[in-house]
């Protein structure tokens, strides 16, 4: 039944179509929870403001528990949905590239456009930032690539490389986003 | 001018991006993204400046280059990104939070804050086309779908984050 | 707000035990992540005349007869549950979108998945992999060694092996790392691939 683009009951053109009215909605509830607002981010990483964390992985739990369950109720055929490829070293560096960028800037490349959509000009700076950095790495591409092809991996999960049941590995990620957030809680109240 | 008003709790908007993103898997079979959409911004500008041709041969531009077709309106991630837009721009408009303003931490100026902001995407832009991905589309999109590579990034790119915090104390403080 | 923080995580508890829970009690068959093969060793399988192998091009019939790689029967993704396979035969799918290859996986029986193998990048890979493999004018000898013996392989298929190609449009890796077909769009683009639907985040 879904997904609609690869069922066919959604062409392209709907698609496209899709794309603003999805993005609005990610937007407002990045909006919402503060998330376009760079001190609030960079809390995270003084553990003075764990916004991030809550709302990251309450999303990506709410997004899990969702697919799995939508999935074996017959109504998503999960594995039509696009899984990212893995390329583990240069996702490793890359990731780490990130966050040290993330740390200095605030925002990331989706809460950078809230930030600048509700005024904030530090917001147009990030942006105007990431378009050089892409630009460089595409300069830089003839000496990146032997990096940036490294360790290719496939499309797989987690639960494939432990060979674990799909299911199993919900529950376990389950499990540590809710310690996490009651971690979280305790950090902030101690904070105060 | 309404005063504005404070954050939704955040799990709670952190539940409704989740169901956004369940959104985006049932109706086109892909999670949320960003970085992408920045690629493909830059993929055009290079079109533009170098003609379609000559960008096409460029290994790291050709595949935001389908057929010479250099409108970066025909990318997903663009239009969804302009979305992204509208809609923090209205959720602060209802709720009194818009404002011309650079944010920044007590011990910057705001000329620092926006070098801060223009180098620390530099290095973002410079990361997600590395790693295929930012935190919408990897950590998040790809996380939940339990992914390696994205969670391979979540942590990485929170250990860094905590490592260096130290260092850009005064950035935040 | 805690008490409504409790429940919610009371319920994301209970969904992701019960989904640990079914799964362990009736595991779903397990999803088969795509295996890939490059399409030098795809060449090199057929030029052997490896009779073990299957190739089958996903693809419109269209696209088909424009051109596809030698030895590959043309098939729709549902049809291939229908394909009568011996034991220990190894089948190489390949096409322009996803979907129309998960399916083709989908359909096969289930003990067959784990040796079914998809060309990473489709036509696009063959054509500048194995037709048309390319040097670079200021090529080291290694390089000159890994074209003759592509040359080889292209000629063998009526390709058409270019040297003396600008360093430019030969990325780094070519020959070395893992097979990409980012410059090879041209080509693609003379062989009517459906519109690719950018993915990324």
């Amino acid at each position: 039944m879904t997904p609609l683009t690869e069922t066919g009951w959604l062409g392209a053109a709907g698609a496209l179509a899709a794309a603003p009215v999805i993005g609005f909605a990610f937007g407002w509830f990045l909006e919402r929870g503060g998330l376009g607002s760079a001190p609030k981010l960079a809390g995270q990483f003084y553990l003075t403001d764990l916004t991030v964390f809550k709302v990251m992985f309450s999303a990506l739990l709410t997004a899990m528990l969702g697919a799995f369950w939508l999935d074996r109720l017959g109504v998503l055929q999960l594995d039509l949905v696009y899984l990212p490829e893995t390329f583990a070293l240069p996702q490793a560096v890359g990731g780490a590239l990130f966050g040290v960028g993330f740390l200095v800037a605030g925002l990331c490349p989706g809460t950078s456009c809230v930030a600048a959509a509700t005024g904030r000009r530090d917001g147009l700076g990030v942006i105007v930032g990431m378009l050089i950095g892409v630009w460089l790495f595409n300069a830089a591409f003839v000496w990146v690539e032997p990096l940036y092809s490294a360790t290719p991996m496939g499309s797989i999960r987690l639960t494939d490389l432990v060979d674990i049941p799909s299911g199993a590995g919900v529950a376990g990620v389950t499990a540590l986003a809710l310690i996490g957030f009651a971690v979280a809680g305790r950090i902030e109240r101690a904070d105060r | 001018m309404r005063r504005p008003r404070p954050y939704t709790d955040p799990y709670l908007a952190g539940i409704g991006v989740g169901l956004v993103l369940l959104a985006a898997y049932v109706v086109v079979g892909q999670g949320l993204g960003a970085s992408g959409a920045f690629a493909s911004v830059v993929a055009s500008g290079t079109a533009a400046l170098q003609g379609t041709a000559r960008a096409a041969m460029v290994p790291a531009v050709a595949p935001y280059l389908p057929f010479g077709v250099s409108s970066p309106l025909r990318d997903w991630l663009v239009l969804e990104l302009m979305g992204v837009v509208a809609g923090g721009f209205a959720s602060a408009w209802l709720a009194g939070r818009l404002r011309r303003d650079t944010e920044r931490g007590g011990g910057v100026s705001s000329a620092q804050r926006m070098t801060a902001a223009i180098a620390g995407g530099v290095v973002m832009g410079f990361g997600a086309k590395l790693a295929r991905g930012c935190t919408s589309g990897q950590a998040l999109s790809g996380g939940a779908l339990l992914s390696v590579g994205s969670w391979i990034f979540i942590a990485t790119c929170f250990a860094a984050g905590y490592a260096c915090a130290p260092l850009a104390r005064r950035l935040w403080r | 707000m805690t008490r409504l923080h409790t429940a919610l995580a009371l319920v994301a508890a209970v969904l992701a035990g019960a989904a640990g829970a079914a799964d362990l009690a009736s595991p779903v068959a397990s999803r088969q992540p795509l295996a890939f093969i490059g399409a030098p060793d795809l060449a090199a399988r057929i030029m052997r005349g490896d009779a073990t192998l299957r190739l089958f091009d996903l693809r419109t019939a269209d696209a088909y007869q424009q051109f596809h790689i030698p030895t590959a029967v043309h098939a729709a993704p549902a049809d291939l549950a229908d394909v009568p396979l011996e034991p220990g035969t190894d089948v190489v799918l390949y096409g322009d979108d996803r979907r129309a290859l998960t399916e083709g996986v989908r359909a096969m029986p289930a003990e067959r998945r784990s040796r079914v193998r998809v060309l990473r990048e489709g036509l696009s890979e063959w054509l500048g992999r194995v037709h048309e493999p390319r040097l670079a004018a200021d090529a080291t000898p290694e390089e000159r060694a890994e074209f003759e013996r592509a040359a080889a392989m292209s000629r063998f298929f009526g390709g058409m092996p270019l040297a003396n190609v600008p360093r430019a449009e030969v990325p780094a890796g070519y020959w070395t790392g893992t097979p990409r077909s980012d410059d090879l769009l041209a080509a693609a683009a003379l062989q009517s691939v459906a519109t690719i639907r950018r993915r990324g985040c």
